[in-house]
């Protein structure tokens, strides 16, 4: 399965229709909140007022007492207390012993309304006795930092969540050493919230078995199903996880979700009732988990041709008062900290630190824009320095097919930076406009133009086992269904495997059907993040569908008296050396006449890799997608306004899909990250989030993103299905650091924090006093060097 | 109380406390569920109506004041022979769509617009959008979408 099909495509990459637009487009679709079932209660959740403390009183029989209140729980009622999580099992369904978050769950109230619930929640006991609390994620590591994370046996500080993540090529200190420029900077990027426009909510239904159906808007039900039967103390298969219409989720909707669902899960067993919780938009933005904080220093050291030479980086993810996904969000940014470029040394170390600031998780990116934040802005400090054009500088020293990274992977196939680098280039008239608006001397707007190039790694990478399953059946009208493990949360990948089916099937789309993602029908395909949906769901999606092709045409070459090679295909119809159309639907029946079984399934595997954690060397992911983004902005002098005026955006995606859905994910992950870049700010005040809904926490709206000119270049990837890589991390990751470039370009001066808000543009500073007043510096150790001519050693 | 209004073409009649929002109305007391909650603050547009022919958010309307008014919901947007309406069907042509939680109330937007100003610029569409927020879409297939619309509506006699 690793040849790209030559043949024409009927359905991939042609125009086509989302298969869930209609039901959206008629308010006929049914999200969690939608749902009404006979005899549902309403849950409610006690959550933590203050960010550190040990509870040493919880008592909820006085809420049993309010009229209404069916039942409460408290992490009593769960096995071990609820624990869960992973990579680190750090994290309750409900609070126990301690809450480490303003906003952690500590018990939840199950009543005839929402508002009885609520009455409920608020006649708990709770006593609260406060503990030193952490903000400043530079002083998690001090010795006398307050103990947020859980104890750890391996002599680490328990505040270091996971461990260092490094990656190391050569000596870079020697080569940093030996450069006549050396860069020397800080960058920091702010926290992000999903802001998925539908609020989290979950609905639990207790079955006459004793297990439980819950409809989640998760990203993972088998995760899900999983952590539900373990907490549960339940069978796996008493417990069904249904994945609903999900109203966005962009990795917000795992963790956050399945505590929910434990939640819920637990009152409906109790109760004997369905059971829904539906959050407020305040409840969301405080409760939810966001994208990590991240404080960098990054050197860059090049020759004054602005040939790259050695790159080291540090970093540090403030991610809050628990692990959620980010030690692996540590990795993936570890990997991408030096940005898609040739280096003769690098030497990359980050790391995660426990904070009771929230806590962070997944988010659309993972890692990669905090780090994209900083070496596409350094890259361009160092162009201006040297007097190079930043596109010439990047063309100088950016990945090549046939280069090894500085990981130690020969890229053999499917490397298409440059053609996306010089495609922007030549579509935003990028010579003209940089010429031009370096002459511009108004003191009230001036124009600026910026680039940022990127890559980023298919899949999980080494992260874990990458597989997916997917199965194919034609039901006696005809109709053919299709599941898979992996799910689609608005992002089309349902359209993405019905047009795949219909492709290798030969069928229309309109007679494919897409199931909801259930745990009782689909086969466990592993988490539905990291981009891998169409890549891993699709070829096992292919395989299912070509192998029911195969009894299809064993059945047509029966009927039609000839061997199946040489049958052809008109539209549906099958075609035998007697030239005349057989209609699909009879080939079905003769097929059934033979006792053939129409249904299939198909498995598909990612190839393997592997990466040396303790070296910092490897293969991290089995293939890269690469883009470059250009933006324009005007900058008010007089008011630090920033309006961009146009993004460039060329992605070398491999070959394209659904190109509607293609170009939707394109824009939108542009949008976030044009909100990333400019408004949205996310405010810990001594743990405290400050910004609780949306007239405070600023996502773009349709004046604020400009027109987007998007294009694919499709450099196939030979283990990709018809060569498909994946999109829809990749666009938000380069956006703010394009956007902060073309700032600096019309004003003369960077901004190196996220997000560059009004005051950071027109003062260069904020206006509020930072949380902590220790210099960032401190916090990153550089080794003192006896001697740089010391030779390259491994680190161990 | 009892409150009296036309919904989405026919005259309804409903019980319901005085203190309550038309949203909360539509969704909990006429099971209509088309219309979205996404932040109960009057800032997303998810629950955006029209009242009287004016793009309202639902959320910042008590349900008393729906008396005697007008109101269309996205139960209410459809073809004469209840399919897609023109302007629903080239949201799905141009993959205005992902998630959908937005759209019931960028379609109104949309609606609303239209009725207003017909010949739109690509400007003015996305000013009329400004009140309701997409989260996925980057909003650029949407405004691509109400565009194609008001060329086409134009086009009819």
């Amino acid at each position: 399965m690793s040849h790209i099909t030559q043949q024409p495509l009927t359905y991939v990459g042609k125009p086509a229709r989302r298969v869930d637009a209609l039901d959206k487009v008629t308010g006929r679709a049914k999200y969690i909140a939608d749902y009404r079932v006979p005899g549902m209660l309403h849950a409610r959740c006690l959550r933590s007022t203050v960010p550190h403390a040990r509870i040493v009183r919880l008592d909820v029989t006085p809420a049993l007492k309010v009229p209404g209140v069916h039942a409460a729980i408290t992490s009593e009622d769960f096995v071990d207390h609820g624990l869960y999580g992973f990579p680190i099992k750090d994290k309750y369904m409900l609070a126990y012993q301690k809450v480490r978050y303003v906003g952690e769950p500590i018990a939840a109230v199950v009543a005839d309304t929402p508002q009885a619930a609520q009455a409920g929640v608020q006649a708990i006991v709770c006593e609260l006795e406060l503990l030193p609390a952490l903000f400043d994620a530079r002083r998690a590591l001090d010795p006398d930092a307050p103990q947020v994370g859980p104890d750890r046996a391996d002599g680490q500080h328990p505040n270091l969540k996971g461990d260092h993540m490094i990656v190391c090529k050569g000596d870079a200190e020697a080569e940093l050493a030996a450069c006549p420029i050396v860069l020397d900077r800080e960058y920091f990027t702010d926290w992000q919230e999903h802001a998925y426009i539908e609020p989290e909510g979950v609905l639990a239904i207790p079955t006459p078995e004793g297990g439980v159906v819950v409809y989640a808007p998760n990203q993972s039900p088998f995760i899900n199903q999983g952590n539900l039967a373990m907490v549960l103390g339940l069978p796996k298969s008493l417990v069904r996880v249904i994945q609903p219409t999900v109203g966005g989720s962009f990795g917000g909707k795992d963790d956050i979700i399945y505590e929910s669902s434990a939640q819920v899960a637990k009152l409906a067993l109790l109760t004997g009732r369905p059971v829904r919780m539906v959050f407020s938009r305040e409840e969301s933005m405080v409760a939810s988990y966001k994208r990590d904080a991240m404080h960098m220093r990054i050197r860059l050291g090049a020759d004054r041709d602005g040939t790259l030479r050695a790159c080291w980086f540090r970093g540090i993810i403030d991610s809050g008062a628990y692990a959620s996904e980010t030690p692996f969000t540590a990795w993936r940014a570890s990997i991408h900290a030096m940005g898609c470029y040739r280096y003769q040394a690098c030497d990359v170390d980050v790391h995660c630190v426990y904070t009771n600031n929230g806590y962070a998780g997944a988010f659309r990116g993972f890692g990669n824009p905090e780090v994209c934040f900083a070496v596409e802005q350094t890259v361009d400090e160092l162009a201006d320095l040297l007097g190079i054009d930043p596109i010439d500088l990047r063309l100088k020293n950016c990945l090549r097919l046939g280069d090894e990274t500085v990981h130690g992977q020969k890229l053999t196939e499917s490397v298409g930076l440059i053609e996306c680098l010089t495609t922007a280039r030549r579509i935003s008239d990028w010579d003209r406009k940089r010429a031009e608006y370096g002459r511009q001397t108004s003191t009230e707007k001036r124009r600026g133009i910026g680039v940022a190039v990127m890559y980023h790694g298919m899949s999980l990478g080494a992260e874990g086992a990458d597989s997916a399953g997917a199965t194919i059946s034609i039901l006696p009208d005809y109709s053919v269904e299709i599941t898979s493990g992996l799910t689609d949360y608005g992002t089309g990948s349902r359209t993405v495997f019905t047009l795949i089916a219909a492709e290798e099937l030969g069928v229309r789309p309109e007679r494919i059907h897409m199931q909801r993602p259930d745990t009782n029908t689909a086969i466990d395909s592993g988490p539905t993040v990291a981009s891998r949906t169409t890549v891993v769901g699709g070829n096992a999606m292919r395989l299912a569908a070509r192998n029911l092709r195969q009894t299809l045409d064993m059945a047509a070459a029966n009927l039609l008296q000839c061997d199946p090679r040489q049958l052809i295909r008109d539209g549906e119809a099958y075609i035998g050396p007697d030239e005349e159309a057989v209609a699909w639907e009879k080939v079905v029946d003769h097929a059934r006449r033979l006792g053939l079984i129409l249904s299939a399934h198909g498995h598909w595997s990612a190839p393997k890799i592997a990466w040396d954690h303790h070296h910092g060397r490897g293969t991290p992911y089995m293939a890269y997608v690469y883009g470059a983004q250009i933006a324009e902005v005007e900058v008010d002098l007089r008011t630090g306004n920033v309006q961009v005026l146009h993004i460039w955006a060329v992605h070398d995606i491999g070959k394209v899909v659904f190109p509607q859905g293609a170009y939707g994910q394109l824009y939108g992950g542009i949008a976030q990250g044009l909100g990333y870049a400019l408004t949205e700010q996310i405010t810990y005040r001594e743990g405290y989030l400050q910004q609780t809904n949306f007239e405070s926490y600023l996502i773009p709206t349709s004046v604020d993103v400009p027109e987007i000119t998007g294009v694919f270049v499709e450099s196939a990837y030979s283990h990709g299905p018809y060569g498909a890589k994946n999109i829809a991390e990749p666009a938000l990751v380069p956006t703010a650091p394009a956007i902060a470039n073309a700032i600096a370009h019309a004003t003369g001066r960077r901004v190196r924090e996220l997000p560059i808000n009004l005051e950071r543009v027109l003062l260069g500073r904020d206006l509020q006093p930072p949380a902590s007043t220790q210099p960032a510096r401190a916090a990153f150790h550089i080794p003192v060097r006896s001697t740089p001519q010391t030779a390259p050693v491994a680190r161990t | 109380m009892r409150i009296e209004f036309i919904l989405n073409g026919e005259a309804v009649a409903v019980e319901a406390p005085p203190d309550i929002t038309l949203l909360d109305l539509l969704r909990d007391y006429l099971n209509l569920t088309g219309t979205k909650e996404g932040c109960a603050v009057g800032e997303c547009g998810a629950c955006a109506v029209i009242k009287d022919g004016r793009l309202v958010n639902s959320c910042m309307v008590l349900a008393p004041q729906a008396e005697g008014c007008e109101i269309v919901t996205i139960e209410g947007v459809h073809a004469a022979d209840g399919g897609p309406n023109d302007l629903q069907q080239h949201f799905i042509e141009y993959g205005a769509v992902q998630c959908g939680i937005c759209i019931p109330g960028m379609i109104m937007a949309g609606e609303a617009l239209l009725r207003q100003n017909p010949h739109p610029t690509r400007a003015e569409i996305r000013l009329a959008l400004a009140g309701n927020l997409c989260r996925c879409t980057g909003y650029q297939q949407i405004v691509d979408a109400i565009e194609a619309t008001a060329k086409g509506r134009r086009a009819q006699p």
